[in-house]
């Protein structure tokens, strides 16, 4: 039995906790050793002299807990609300007393005390850049601007074309009236013969824009043509020319070359042939 | 103990207990009651100081009655309030430690006070002088008592005047039972030690148990 297990049992032993064959064991043991019995003893003895501790008399104080009521309103939720409320109220009480505004517009949250001050709000005006409604307004203005330009070209063209409409209208009302006039007097006849003039006229009429439109288109480009391809003589004949010159200079050049080799062949022949003769001379 | 049989049955009555577990208010003013003066010494020897002892047998048995409804086993509510008043009573220990305060027992020496006067009237049989020896040395015993340190005074209130088995402190300090022996074997060694010093025996009380 080692050392804890004999304080342990010695203990158990001590307050009576020890049973069966454990017990036995243990008495065996004491029996065994006198140190231990011993020991049992000075334990015996102080909890003897402990004993004389006496409990304190004491009167339990009232100990309220099970109160669901009262559970509720101390509940920590129920107090931050109410407490959240009443903060609110004396906000909102105080608030209305000393007259406090409190607005928010435009991103701003303002407040003042009594009326809310109109020249801050106009200086506040001032200063911001474009708001999306000035920006809208420009840009409606300068469409109108080129409406107006747009209108008035339209209207410039309008009155054009119904002037052309009106003058062409007047002749030829005219003109049917002239017929009507006619035709109360004329015969059907007449007014086919009229109407199929009238149709050859307009005939001819497009046919002579036409062929004078294409004879102008035609010019157009045969002058056009004629000028590129007139380019085009004028640049070879320049190419042509430079070629030649070139041409020339080279010939100028070999002639040139020619000469000089024929001088300097001359005067070798000569040298030699004088050098010839003073060797015969010596 | 001061409690009549009655009260002690009626201390480990289940009934009680399992009415006070449902919320009946009377029953857990009846197990306030019947507990209260246990849980109060165990602190007041626990603290050596009224005040103290009675703070934390209040909140103990606050908390008793706000938790009992978890309280599984009944039979083991004993363990169950005690692990309640030990933890409270550790709580309370490392505040202390904390506020760095220092009890009106601590700085009064109780020691020089009492010694001469309880040595001088040993032998006496007086009742009245017995009487008020009988509580200097109550005092005495428990000033060895709160020499020792905080887990081996726990396990020898427990034991000793509480009368809990082995096991069920065991229970109520969440340690192994022989871990608890063990405290208890040096607790009373110390104690032994602590009396032998103040030259307490059982000779020199000068009566016989």
């Amino acid at each position: 039995m080692d050392s804890k297990g004999i304080e342990s049992d010695l203990i158990a032993y001590l307050y009576g906790e020890l049973e069966g064959k454990e017990k036995e064991s243990f008495e065996q043991y004491l029996l065994d050793n006198p140190e231990a019995r011993e020991e049992l003893e000075k334990f015996k003895q102080l909890r003897s002299v402990m004993g004389n501790v006496k409990d304190k008399e004491v009167i339990a104080p009232p100990i309220f807990v099970g109160d669901h009521h009262q559970r509720f309103w101390n509940a920590p939720y129920f107090k931050t609300v109410v407490s959240i409320a009443a903060s609110l109220l004396v906000i909102m009480l105080v608030g209305k007393f000393i007259g406090m505004k409190v607005k928010y517009s435009d991103n701003q949250l303002s407040m003042s005390f009594g009326s809310i001050v109109e020249p801050y709000i106009e200086a506040r005006q001032t200063i911001p850049a474009l708001t999306s409604a000035q920006v809208q307004e420009m840009i409606n203005t300068s469409l109108n601007q080129n409406n107006i330009a747009m209108q008035a070209s339209w209207s410039e063209t309008q009155e054009k074309l119904d002037a052309s409409v009106k003058s062409n209208l007047a002749l030829n009302s005219a003109k049917i009236d002239n017929l009507v006039r006619e035709s109360s007097a004329a015969s059907q006849e007449q007014i086919q013969q009229f109407v199929s003039g009238l149709q050859t006229e307009n005939m001819q009429l497009v046919k002579n824009y036409f062929q004078l439109t294409s004879n102008e288109q035609k010019q157009y480009i045969e002058s056009l043509l004629v000028d590129f391809a007139k380019y085009l003589q004028q640049q070879r004949n320049d190419d042509l020319q430079v070629v030649q010159t070139k041409l020339n200079s080279l010939e100028q050049n070999t002639d040139v070359f020619k000469q000089e080799t024929e001088q300097i062949l001359t005067s070798i022949i000569s040298t030699v042939g004088n050098k010839k003769s003073l060797g015969t001379r010596n | 103990m001061g409690d009549t049989l009655l009260d002690i049955a009626m201390m480990h009555a289940d009934n009680l207990i399992a009415r006070a577990k449902e919320g009946d208010q009377h029953a857990q003013g009846k197990v306030v009651q019947l507990w209260y003066k246990r849980i109060y010494n165990f602190c007041y020897k626990f603290f050596l100081d009224h005040d103290l002892a009675m703070e934390v047998s209040q909140k103990t048995f606050i908390s008793m009655c706000k938790n009992l409804p978890a309280l599984q086993d009944n039979a083991r509510f004993k363990s169950w309030l005690y692990k309640i008043a030990v933890n409270y009573c550790r709580e309370e220990v490392r505040r202390r430690k904390g506020t760095r305060s220092v009890s009106f027992e601590a700085v009064w020496s109780r020691d020089v006070e009492d010694s001469p006067k309880w040595e001088s009237t040993s032998h006496k049989m007086d009742n009245p002088e017995r009487q008020l020896q009988q509580r200097e040395l109550s005092d005495v015993l428990q000033g060895a008592l709160l020499e020792l340190n905080n887990e081996q005074r726990e396990v020898v209130i427990m034991k000793e005047y509480e009368g809990l088995k082995f096991r069920e402190i065991a229970e109520v300090l969440n340690i192994s039972e022989n871990t608890v022996k063990s405290r208890m074997y040096y607790g009373l060694d110390g104690l032994r030690k602590i009396l032998e010093r103040k030259k307490i025996t059982k000779e020199t009380i000068g009566y016989g148990f």
